[in-house]
């Protein structure tokens, strides 16, 4: 039977050739003047008439070229009409009382529309046409997904929605993605429904492929694009196609939802992120990843994953792993071994300082924490500022005041006066070693309480005016309550500089008494204590080795 | 108490006996004659009365209603009867006084004009009408007294007069009418006064002389007329007395006039005055008179202008200028130490800094200049410089002034003031401070130059510009923009730019023009920005030259700190902002300029701070190139210079110089070094083979130049190392007094000892090694010292806060009526609260009383013009109706009339 229909369509195909080939011939004359026009005719003809189907096959022949793309464009957003129009008037939908024929052109039509569902994928994935192309998309896909579910039967063209996620997610263009985030996958719920669950196939299919990174990144960009989570049912936004009367179907129910979220991101954290995409997954994982997850358990292996490979990525896993500590009852074990671990010389250089002492200051928070514990990262945390920046210090010293305050068995180390008389004379005579044991991995061991923080006291004398007397409230009396960290975390050198720089100078700065005899040439070396030669040796050396000799025959 | 109000009130007024049976004529006189008794009684049966009054009017006082609130014992006179108030009283006082003051306004509301009755006392009721009507005569003579004319006068006639002047023939008025010049009025007045005076004073004299006879007479009234008689001579007398004594102060001031052209002479010791005097004489008077008063107005202001003569100082010893010198440096430094410790400088203190800064407006002149040239020969540099001798300070070193007589301000003090060619007393002040000034700035030959001279004795501006003889001209514009500056030394060689700026300064010193001081502060930031801008150059300006303009600014910066701080910190803010981790040589030689120029050791300088900032936040960048290790070195050297004299922990220096080493370092280290942020180093930093190097020293260039070829590289790194090691010693010295030295040194010791292990040792220069070798053992050392200096922290030893306490406070003897508010601040508002309530419910209720007294005026008055009207109207209608009823009978009787004559 399908032969003969194909036959007949041909013959169709073949009688109505010679007349459009005449069209064809006349439109080739307008086709140099305006081959839009002839589009337009076309469309108008299929409109018009059954009989003039066959212009479908030509303007998908138009889509298809590549030479023109005004026209190609052209003919693509006609032939969106024109299947608009179809779906609209139902000839694409087989129907009880049809004829043989009429279910054969239904198929046939049916055929055209997946080419040019087909010509529109190809579209999307090219940089100048993939907007056009989205939105013809999207069009297609609505009136599909309309006209199709009939009575109660809610149909979705999970099909054709995976084709177009495939065709973004292995796009090479940035916006597009965009696009689709902004206009379609943030607003309407069965999009994202479904598109979650076309990511998750589309991942676990390509997970063998080797373009493994740029895919990553890809999907990532669509799953990240989510900053909040919507948190109630109500939230979950408006619907593209109508929404399912059935009120339990899976698309209407939040939990669902981010089920399918869960399940995408799993795909997508199962490629196996390098380093880079590893951090960026962390960076955003309380706070847009986690609250997908009906289960965050499954997020356990990933985040111990992080926190144990170190450095930076350590910092950031921090933060999921407390919040799978908070939320789930995690149990990770030595947790405050792993955090006294991640105290190392980058820490206070870190550009995530700040994000990690918001996070250490809740680790520490609790004053049921043992005292020796606190010591040990007190006296830990300082020793780092003794290389550390001003920006850092400054948060420092706060912390552990707050520290002290909840703490007071930890005060000793300021304040430590040695009662007996031997204990004073060992002191005269020995001197005191720090009892401190820096290489030590286990907090409670480190002896830190007995110690004493002489690195603090250094710190007075700090280079900088505010940190130096920000150092000083550890020597003062502990008359303040506690400090507020906020006010102290975001510092940096530019911002204290600019703190610096934006005053204007009212009072008349004090200038230097005297006026020195040379800036850069050596200065009589002789007259000098050690200190200055020292000092200008050092610059000497540096700036201007030919002069030395002259130099040197003047101060003779 | 039985029977009527009245009846009661006659019993009560006869039983005080007031009231009572007539007395018969002998009680009468009885009573009379004891006066005494008589007044008593008098008061008794005053306060009788006024007893019976208040007991018939209940309601004349106001007592509680309630009685007494509260049952208490007191030893104060119970108070519960005591009347609070009078009522009655009150109300008709109040009512008066309205009657008084407001029924008044009342009544003239909407009123214009009127009668003010201005009669003295009239509005008195103190006084009696005799005493007014006196006090009204008094005046009334008073006003008229003045007038000559005067018929009611009670003078002698004395006929007829003219200008006050008798017109009778025999009077000696008359001849002195006719000589007397009237052009000289004063003359004339006076003698006219003087005649007038005698002629007045003599009715008192013969008045005086009647009272002299009548002495003897028993005292007897006078009368009224007499007594005016006596006030009006009293009164002339005076006058008379006055203008005598006037006459005689003129007599005396004409005498001095005389005697002043002698006076003149002596002041002003005038060659001409003799020759002035003849030619005086022969003029004519009034001509010579006029030309004396201006003279005199001349001489007048001269002498206000004079200054007064002071002391000159005396000159003072050598030791004496050593002492002083030095007591300055040791204020200064104390100063410095404070501001270090981040204390305020007290005020007085900052009353002599401004002191200082104005006697530093005027930087070559005077002692100011001499402490300045002695600071440049004390050749610590910022070094410590605690307490200063004179030979320390080596004033009296020649050698150095020799060796600096090309730079500013050295050698002025040491030439002879020259001997100027007029020595004229009037200009000779400001011109020698200018001299100096000169002197000062420039050398000899330019001092020699008409050019500056003309310039600065501010005679005509020559504008040709003439030239010395390295073909620099002498004057220069004052440049506005960095353009012009570097236009201006275009054509000049480098060389010659210190003097150029030096010229430029002497042309516009401030004290010079007004206008000068705006475009010196402007030059002064122009240099700064010059400074950069010439290091920037590819071809590097000598450093004596960078130097010697740093010093300019320097001591520009003296007289404008304000303008260099803030040129400097804009050449700050461009490196921070633009470049803030590549910085050019140009900003490299700013920071060096800030760190000579600026006290670095203050707890906090506007321009210091800012710049320490920067040093360290170059320092923390990570280095890639070699170009970046070299600034790094010459940052740390910087930061570290800094601190020289504050020692502040720098923890970036110490963070680059280790991580410095870690990179140069032949091979990585195995084990953990230290707590500080290992970098690891771009390849081809490693030094390779350095063995058979010499160590050289770094230069500027090391900074700047990107290729370097094998050799040129290494032996930068090598040079590299060797100021690293250097600047670690330099960091260990400054620091070995802190408190956690130990801390920071031991990763300084780890590095060390790994540069020291064979692998490494190998391929540095025995001279390297050797300085590796001794600075380790210097930090062992040091570390052991440390390490026995060590002693436990005891950072509290506060006196312990007192436990707020939660006890009331008992007053003992408490005092319901008093308030015991222990706030201060809090007390008095309650108080002024309390007393605005008071006054505010007494304002409302007088208001509302005034309000009701109005309206009941203003009822009464109605009821008054009510009252007049409906009178006028009821006689208006009775006189009608009267005429009416007078035509009614009329009409009637024509009537009756008319019935009757019909009858009949």
């Amino acid at each position: 039977m399908s032969g003969s229909t194909t036959e007949e369509s041909l013959k169709r195909k073949r009688s109505k050739v010679p007349e459009k080939a005449n069209k064809r011939t006349k439109a080739k004359d307008s086709d140099e003047r305006d081959p839009q026009a002839e589009i337009l005719q076309l469309e108008n003809e299929i409109l018009e008439s059954k009989k003039n189907y066959n212009n479908i096959a030509t303007l998908l022949e138009l889509a298809q070229k590549d030479n023109d793309d005004d026209s190609t464009q052209f003919a693509m957003v006609s032939l969106c009409r024109v299947f608009l129009r179809l779906f609209a008037s139902g000839n694409l939908a087989r129907r009880n009382g049809q004829s043989d024929k009429d279910v054969v052109v239904v198929q046939w039509l049916k055929k055209r529309l997946g080419d040019f569902k087909q010509i529109i994928i190809s579209a999307l994935g090219e940089e100048d046409t993939a907007s056009t192309a989205l939105t013809l998309a999207m069009r297609i896909l609505q009136a599909e997904g309309k006209y199709t579910n009939d009575k109660d039967e809610y149909n979705f063209p999970k099909a054709f929605l995976k084709e177009v996620v495939e065709a973004l997610i292995l796009s090479e263009s940035e916006d597009i993605r965009q696009e689709f985030c902004e206009k379609y996958l943030g607003e309407y719920a069965d999009i994202r429904f479904y598109t979650f669950k076309a990511l998750k196939d589309i991942l676990s299919e390509e997970r063998s492929a080797s373009s493994n990174e740029a895919l990553f990144d890809n999907a990532f960009d669509l799953l990240s694009f989510f900053e909040d989570v919507p948190s109630s049912a109500e939230e979950i936004g408006e619907f593209y196609i109508d929404a399912p009367k059935k009120k339990s179907h899976p698309v209407t129910s939040l939990n669902q939802q981010k089920k399918q979220a869960q399940e995408a991101w799993i795909a997508l954290l199962d490629l196996g992120p390098n380093r880079d995409q590893r951090k960026r997954v962390l960076q955003i994982m309380t706070r847009s990843i986690a609250p997908w997850f009906v289960k965050p358990e499954l997020l356990m292996d990933f985040l111990t994953d992080s926190y144990n490979s170190g450095g930076a990525v350590s910092l950031l896993a921090l933060s999921g792993v407390f919040y799978l500590i908070q939320e789930r009852n995690l149990d990770y074990p030595s947790f405050y071994r792993k955090l006294y671990s991640l105290l190392d010389a980058n820490i206070l250089h870190s550009k995530h300082r700040s994000r990690f002492f918001r996070l250490l200051d809740t680790f520490l928070s609790s004053t049921h924490l043992p005292a020796v514990l606190v010591a040990s990262f007190i006296k830990r945390i300082t020793r780092l500022c003794l290389n550390a920046p001003p920006a850092a210090i400054v948060v420092v010293i706060p912390w552990i005041y707050n520290l002290f305050k909840k703490h007071p068995l930890c005060t000793f180390m300021m304040h430590r006066v040695p009662r007996s008389p031997e204990e004073k004379e060992a002191l005269e005579n020995e001197g005191m070693a720090d009892p401190f044991i820096a290489d030590e991995e286990d907090p409670m061991e480190t002896c830190a309480i007995d110690s004493c923080l002489w690195e603090v006291v250094q710190l007075q004398s700090h280079y900088h005016p505010n940190v130096a007397t920000i150092a000083k409230i550890v020597s003062e009396q502990f008359t303040k309550q506690s400090y507020n960290l906020e006010d102290f975390l975001d510092h940096s050198y530019s911002s204290l500089l600019d703190a610096e720089l934006s005053k204007q100078v009212k009072k008349p700065p004090v200038v230097e008494f005297m006026i020195p005899k040379r800036v850069f040439l050596p200065q009589d070396l002789d007259s000098g204590d050690r200190l200055g030669a020292c000092d200008t040796h050092a610059i000497d050396s540096m700036e201007s080795p030919p002069r030395v000799d002259a130099e040197e025959t003047d101060s003779i | 108490m039985a029977g009527s109000q009245l009846k009661r009130l006659k019993a009560s007024l006869r039983e005080k006996g007031v009231i009572g049976p007539q007395l018969s004529k002998k009680q009468k006189k009885k009573n009379a004659q004891d006066g005494k008794a008589n007044n008593n009684r008098r008061f008794q049966k005053a306060a009788d009365l006024e007893g019976i009054r208040e007991e018939f009017n209940p309601f004349d006082l106001k007592h509680n209603a309630r009685g007494p609130k509260f049952e208490v014992t007191t030893n104060r006179p119970a108070a519960n009867n005591a009347a609070k108030g009078r009522p009655t009283e009150a109300k008709s006082l109040g009512e008066e006084r309205r009657r008084q003051t407001l029924l008044v306004e009342l009544n003239r509301r909407h009123k214009v004009g009127g009668i003010l009755d201005r009669r003295f006392g009239e509005n008195d009721p103190h006084m009696a009408p005799e005493e007014k009507m006196r006090e009204r005569f008094v005046r009334e003579k008073q006003l008229h007294k003045s007038s000559v004319f005067d018929l009611e006068d009670d003078e002698p006639a004395e006929g007829l007069t003219h200008l006050g002047k008798s017109l009778s023939f025999d009077g000696p008025g008359l001849v002195d009418d006719f000589e007397d010049d009237i052009s000289a009025g004063s003359d004339a007045a006076a003698s006219d006064d003087e005649h007038r005076g005698s002629k007045r004073m003599r009715p008192f004299d013969s008045e005086a002389q009647d009272d002299d006879g009548e002495e003897g007479q028993p005292e007897r009234k006078k009368s009224k007329q007499e007594v005016m008689k006596e006030v009006i001579a009293k009164s002339k007398f005076y006058k008379a007395e006055r203008q005598a004594v006037k006459e005689a102060d003129e007599d005396l001031r004409e005498e001095l006039n005389k005697e002043l052209s002698g006076l003149h002479e002596l002041l002003f010791n005038r060659k001409k005055a003799q020759d002035s005097a003849a030619v005086n004489e022969t003029e004519s008077a009034a001509a010579g008179k006029e030309r004396m008063e201006r003279d005199y107005d001349l001489r007048l202001r001269q002498l206000a202008q004079d200054r007064r003569a002071q002391p000159t100082d005396r000159t003072k010893t050598d030791e004496e200028k050593a002492e002083e010198v030095s007591k300055r440096l040791r204020e200064l430094e104390e100063k410095r130490l404070k501001r270090m410790r981040g204390e305020e400088v007290s005020d007085d203190e900052d009353e002599e800094d401004v002191d200082n800064n104005k006697s530093d407006d005027q930087p070559m002149s005077g002692p100011i200049l001499f402490t300045e040239t002695e600071e440049d020969d004390f050749g610590l540099g910022r070094g410590i410089k605690t307490q200063p001798t004179a030979t320390e300070l080596g004033f009296d070193d020649e050698d150095d002034f020799i060796i600096e007589e090309d730079l500013i301000a050295s050698d002025s003090d040491l030439e002879p003031i020259e001997s100027d060619a007029s020595s004229d007393e009037e200009d000779s002040n400001a011109e020698e401070d200018d001299d100096e000034f000169t002197k000062g700035l420039l050398n000899d030959e330019e001092t020699q130059n008409p050019v500056f001279s003309g310039q600065l004795t501010g005679s005509t501006v020559s504008t040709d510009t003439k030239q010395d003889s390295n073909g620099l001209p002498y004057t220069f514009p004052c440049p506005q923009t960095l353009e012009e500056f570097i236009s201006l030394t275009e054509g000049i060689s480098i060389q010659h730019l210190p003097t150029v700026v030096q010229r430029i300064r002497a042309l516009y010193h401030p004290k010079l023009n007004s206008d000068n001081k705006s475009k010196l502060a402007n030059f002064v930031a122009i240099l700064v920005q010059y400074l950069a801008y010439s290091s920037n150059q590819t071809e590097l300006p000598p450093f004596s030259i960078l130097e010697s303009l740093i010093r300019h600014i320097h001591s520009l910066a003296k007289s404008f700190p304000i303008e260099t701080a803030n040129a400097f910190r804009s050449e700050l803010e461009s490196f921070g902002r633009s470049r803030p981790l590549t910085p050019n040589l140009g900003d490299l030689v700013i920071l060096t300029a800030i760190g000579t120029t600026f006290p670095t050791s203050d707890h906090f300088h506007q321009v210091a701070t800012p710049a320490g900032l920067l040093i360290a936040r170059n320092l923390e960048r990570v280095p890639k190139q070699v170009t970046d290790y070299v600034q790094g070195v010459y940052l740390s050297t910087l930061a570290l210079q800094y601190q020289q004299v504050s020692k502040r922990y720098v923890p970036e220096v110490m963070n680059f110089c280790l991580n410095a080493l870690c990179a140069l370092a032949p091979e990585k280290a195995e084990e953990n070094l230290g707590q500080f942020p290992i970098h690891d180093p771009m390849p081809g930093i490693r030094i390779t083979n350095g063995r058979s190097f010499t160590v050289r020293k770094l230069t500027p260039a090391d900074c700047i130049k990107d290729d370097l070829s094998d050799e040129e590289a290494l032996s930068t790194k090598l040079a590299l190392l060797t100021t690293t090691v250097n600047l670690l010693e330099v960091a260990a010295d400054l620091y070995s007094g802190k408190s956690a030295f130990f801390e920071t040194f031991e990763p300084v010791k780890n590095v060390l000892v790994h540069l020291g292990n064979k692998s490494c040792k190998a391929k540095f220069p025995a001279a390297l090694n050797d300085q590796v070798g001794k600075l380790r053992s210097k930090l062992d050392r040091m570390l052991r010292l440390a390490h026995m200096a060590r002693r436990p922290l005891e950072l509290h030893h506060h006196r312990p806060l007192p436990i707020k306490s939660a006890i009331p406070k008992f007053e003992d003897s408490f005092d319901p009526n008093k308030h015991y508010d222990p706030d201060r601040d809090r007390a008095e508002l309650s108080k002024l609260k309390a007393e605005h309530k008071k006054e505010r419910k007494g304002a409302m209720r007088e208001l509302r009383k005034d309000a009701n007294f109005m309206a009941r005026e203003q009822l009464r008055v109605k009821k008054a013009k009510d009252a007049a009207y409906e009178k006028k109207y009821k006689r208006l209608v009775a006189e009608i109706q009267g005429e009416e009823g007078r035509e009614a009978n009329a009409y009637e009787r024509e009537k009756q009339m008319r019935k009757r004559a019909a009858k009949r």
